[in-house]
């Protein structure tokens, strides 16, 4: 091998993706090339700095949850088939489809928001206080009521995880095309949040609402940045990110309100 | 037969004591694994749940050629990688832009100022830049490090589970470990 580089002794490290041939040839530079040598060790006191790493560790419940849901999830099932393997992945190709078309997903959000918001709007309506009767709970006005705020959550949670990702990469991103783009979602986010907070105060849900409104700010800064991407900005941004606990809110309230959803192998 | 091939023949027949057994002692490596893939917590623990689930559902499928733990360990990988699927799909966008990095050479000579293994084991500063460096990589890049460094899994087997094909399996390495370069920078 006439010059090699650095992403060849990553391979020689794993001693993957080369031929025998390679291999010896990148083997016998070493022994005889003392800058190249200083290269290898750099590349070894990286990964060495990675396994000195802790490995993530669980709490101590971790066991009692998998088990405990796990019965949960399969108490009904028998002998283990392939049958619900044909189950599961059809659910993933549902959701897969889902993904792959926004228009549709953006037509259903807009459709289930007016929806919230129509059925909170009637349920502000309705006549409340001593003089009306309530002596038997109505099944279909709490089923409507239940149903409306499932549809609310899950697409608030959808919101969450977009909010959260956006935030992520403005937080983490150097890239200028990736900004860019990043600047058109959270624009494309601002009039939903607002949708959703108006959705959740009629629903009753405060804390959301507010913790939705809350957000808004946050989003009109991240679509119109002071200035192009500079350092300065973006360190900010984390500054505010890490004082607020921005991103565990955005989680902690998406596990919140998130649906049970199905699993897909 | 082993006891764990005995335990898989009766899981197979619906014991769930004997999936239980045979699973249980895996549950923490298998967390950790998914912790590296997915860098947080509740996605870890949501990947290895979905992994008990599907294998006690596809035990079936398990052909016995395979290891079982490393059967187990695929199908959390799986789990996890669907994880981040689900959580954002704009994984390819970040992997467009992180191929703009460049491919030119990064491993600066500098061996005599590389942190000894006290300073590696110690934590601290390389700690902070090395975890950093690892949020910073793409779910493609730090997937296929993690299979390819923590697992030891092959590049054909990594182009497998990532339905990606060998060059882009390499080059997603390679930016992995340009981007993990980065965290012994400060030191110089």
């Amino acid at each position: 091998m006439n010059s090699i580089r650095d992403d060849d002794l990553v391979l020689y490290h794993y001693r993957d993706g080369l031929t025998a041939g390679e291999l010896a040839a990148i083997g016998q530079a070493l022994r005889e090339s003392a800058p190249l040598r200083a290269r290898y060790a750099v590349l070894c006191a990286t990964l060495q700095a990675v396994d000195a790493q802790p490995a993530a560790t669980a709490d101590a419940g971790l066991e009692q949850r998998l088990w405990q849901r796990w019965e949960e999830q399969t108490g009904s099932d028998g002998v283990p088939d392939r049958r619900h393997a044909d189950t599961l992945r059809g659910a993933g190709r549902v959701r897969h489809r889902a993904g792959a078309r926004p228009l549709l997903r953006h037509a259903a959000t807009a459709l289930a928001v007016v929806a919230a918001l129509g059925v909170g709007f009637l349920i502000g309506r309705q006549p409340a206080g001593p003089q009306a009767p309530t002596p038997k709970p109505d099944v279909a006005a709490v089923g409507k009521s239940e149903l409306s705020s499932r549809v609310l959550d899950a697409y608030v949670a959808a919101h969450l995880r977009e909010t959260e990702g956006v935030v992520l990469t403005a937080v983490n991103s150097d890239s200028a095309a990736l900004l860019a783009g990043n600047r058109e979602l959270a624009a494309g986010l601002i009039d939903s949040n607002r949708l959703y907070a108006q959705a959740a105060a009629r629903a009753g849900n405060a804390r959301l609402a507010n913790f939705l409104q809350q957000l808004e700010p946050l989003l009109i800064e991240l679509a119109n940045p002071a200035g192009t991407a500079s350092v300065q900005s973006s360190d900010g941004l984390r500054d505010y990110v890490d004082k607020t606990d921005l991103l565990f809110q955005l989680r902690a309230t998406q596990a919140r309100i998130e649906p049970q959803r199905p699993t897909t192998i | 037969m082993t006891v764990d091939d005995e335990r898989v023949s009766k899981a197979r027949q619906g014991d769930r004591e004997a999936f239980r057994r045979l699973v249980e002692g895996e549950t923490r490596p298998l967390y950790a694994v998914a912790a590296r893939i997915t860098r947080d917590p509740g996605l870890a623990e949501d990947a290895v749940q979905e992994a008990l689930l599907n294998a006690w559902r596809h035990l079936g499928d398990f052909d016995g050629r395979a290891n079982f733990r490393t059967w187990l360990h695929r199908i959390t990988v799986n789990a996890a990688l669907e994880q981040l699927r689900k959580r954002s799909g704009r994984e390819q966008f970040l992997a467009d832009a992180g191929n703009a990095d460049g491919a030119e050479d990064f491993l600066a000579a500098h061996a005599d100022e590389l942190p000894g293994p006290e300073q590696l084991a110690g934590g601290g500063e390389i700690g902070r830049q090395v975890q950093q460096q690892l949020e910073r990589m793409t779910h493609l890049e730090r997937s296929a490090f993690v299979l390819r460094h923590h697992e030891g899994q092959s590049l054909e087997e990594i182009c497998g589970v990532l339905a990606i094909n060998v060059s882009a399996c390499k080059q997603a390495i390679f930016r992995a470990v340009r981007k993990l370069r980065g965290a012994l920078e400060p030191l110089r």
